[in-house]
Parts: structure tokens; sequence; C-alpha cells
């Protein structure tokens, strides 16, 4: 593994993007715009079924609204999360916040596809069931210790 | 009035509890994450009836419909946004107020896109109807986009002054 981080490191356009101060921006601007629309549109999936938005519509068609968004922003968070990281590979792999920030999100994602799709069946019920609300309250707050766990990666990088 | 500005900036960022936030050294990330987190909701719900607007999505819900259901989250998360951002300049305030990108991003184009915000948000009752759009509709939706977008490009820059 700290081989292959090497080997990411000095991989030309890899180079080129860390170095340059637009292009570097461009990435962590992808990267905010990305989890924005990823975080933003969960949240509110998580936040109806556990009755606290858009109580007054249906679960499904506001799930499958939301959805598709979620996953362009995931789509764009990996892209541009993986030039950030290959870009410091050597410095961010032994990083233990860095792993602890990865292992979180990738169980936000699982529970984000749990959530996907088994809302179309949770909708169609009476009422929402009990496990739905526990699986929208574990997406949630993954979701918001992410956000923190990114933002507390660098204070642990040691300069 | 600059100087005026600049003893009230001073005098903000030497209030206590914004000074033990600063030399905290695990405190500031929790700060940002304020912002941030407040910032997912607005922004990820704001740019989710963008691209309604645009046309994403036709078959699950109207403009309208869809407007409606993220209305209330989408300000409570611009409230938690403004509390995280306004504690983050507490804490660099003299040094924020020159900054070419800051200024740019608080003075001109954050109430820019935020008076756009709240005219589309308004219109999107009316043009959301239907599941089609009108085409000044998605144009209204595309210039927000490109507003929010140009907002977090001046945030991005304001490391590098």
């Amino acid at each position: 593994m700290p081989r292959l981080c090497e080997w990411l490191e000095q991989i030309p356009w890899i180079v080129t993007i860390t170095n340059s101060a637009i292009l570097i921006s461009l990435v962590w601007l992808v990267h905010y715009i990305g989890f924005f629309l990823l975080v933003g549109t969960t949240a509110v999936v998580d936040l109806r079924i556990l009755g606290a938005a858009a109580r007054n519509q249906k679960l499904a068609p506001l799930a499958g609204q939301l959805f598709p968004f979620a996953w362009t922003g995931l789509g764009m968070v990996i892209v541009s999360g993986f030039i950030m990281f290959a870009g410091q590979a050597t410095t961010f792999y032994p990083t233990f916040v860095f792993r602890i920030k990865m292992g979180v999100v990738l169980l936000a994602l699982i529970f984000g596809v749990i959530v996907q799709r088994k809302s179309p069946v949770w909708g169609s019920a009476p009422s929402v069931p009990a496990v739905a609300k526990w699986l929208a309250f574990a997406s949630l707050a993954l979701w918001i210790g992410a956000i923190l766990a990114g933002l507390e990666v660098p204070a642990f990088i040691p300069v | 009035m600059h100087t005026w500005l600049v003893g009230v900036c001073d005098q903000l960022q030497n209030i206590r509890l914004v000074v033990w936030l600063v030399t905290a050294r695990y405190a500031y990330p929790f700060i940002q994450w304020t912002h941030f987190t407040g910032l997912s909701l607005w922004l990820g719900t704001t740019l989710a009836l963008d691209f309604r607007l645009l046309g994403a999505g036709k078959k699950f819900q109207t403009a309208a419909e869809l407007s409606d259901a993220l209305f209330t989250w989408n300000w409570i998360g611009l409230a938690i946004a403004v509390l995280g951002g306004f504690t983050l300049f507490a804490t660099a305030a003299v040094g924020y107020i020159d900054n070419p990108a800051f200024r740019l991003k608080v003075g001109v184009l954050l109430p820019l896109a935020l008076a756009w915000h709240i005219f589309v948000q308004r219109k999107s009752r009316t043009w959301g109807r239907a599941p089609e759009t009108p085409t000044v509709a998605k144009l209204a939706g595309l210039m927000e986009i490109m507003l929010w977008v140009s907002v977090a490009t001046a945030a991005v820059w304001i490391p590098n002054y």
C-alpha cells in the first residue's frame, strides 16, 4: 500500500493538478459542491422518514426525486476526492482520522443504499415503520459525522 | 469607515470565547463543521430545486411540490451556515475584511445569490405547477446554479490571499 501511495503521488497529471493553485481549488470546489448535494438531499429524505420534513408529502416520490441528485453528488465527491487523496497519498493514508472518515463515509453510503431501496416499500405503508426511523437517524448521524471527520483530517496531519 | 470597521473586527476576534476557539487545537474544525453542515442543507436543497427547474426528475414531482418539500430545511440550513460562517469570520475578522476574495464573496456574490434564490423559490410555485417547466424557469435555475458556484469559488479562493 505505501508503494501504491508513492506511485499515485507521482502520476504526472496528479502532480500538475496538486501544484497548481487554480486546478486544486477547482478540485476542492467540485468536492464541496458534490457533498453539499449528496448530504443535503440525503438528509431531507432521512428527515422526511423521521417525520421532521415535508410531512404533507409522500415519501416515495420525494425519495425518487432526491436520490438521483445524491448519487450525482457522490460521483463528484469520488472523482475530486480521489485527486485530493492521490496528490498527498503518503500523508493521508497513514493518518488515523482519514481512515475513520473513510469508514464513516462507507457506512453512511451503505445506510443510504438501504434507505433508497426500501423507501418505496416504507412509503406505501400507512405509517413509516420504526426500523426505517432508526436507519434514517443513523444515516443522518453518519453524514454529519463524516463532515466533522473530513474537516478534522487537516488538524491531525503532522506539519 | 475602514478604521472603524477594523476596530470592530479587532474587538470581535479578541472576545474570550473566540480566542479560545482559535487556540484550542481541535476546536476550529467544529466551527467549520457548523458552517459545512448548514451549507450541505442549504446548497443541497437549493441546487436540487434548480436542477428540477432545469427538468431533472420530471416523473417524480413537480418543481412546486419539490420546492414546498424543501422549503423549511432549506432555510434552517442557511441559519446554521450563517451561524458557523459568522463564527469563522470572528476568528480572524481583521484579516478577512481586507481579503479580496472574502469581500467579493460576502459583499457582492452572496447578496446577489440570496436575492436571486428568494425570487426563484417564490416563482417556483407558479413555474412548477406542470411537470414541464417554462424556459424562463430553466434559465432562472441555471442562473442560480452559476451564482452559487461563483460564491463557492470565491470562498475556496479566500486562503490564497
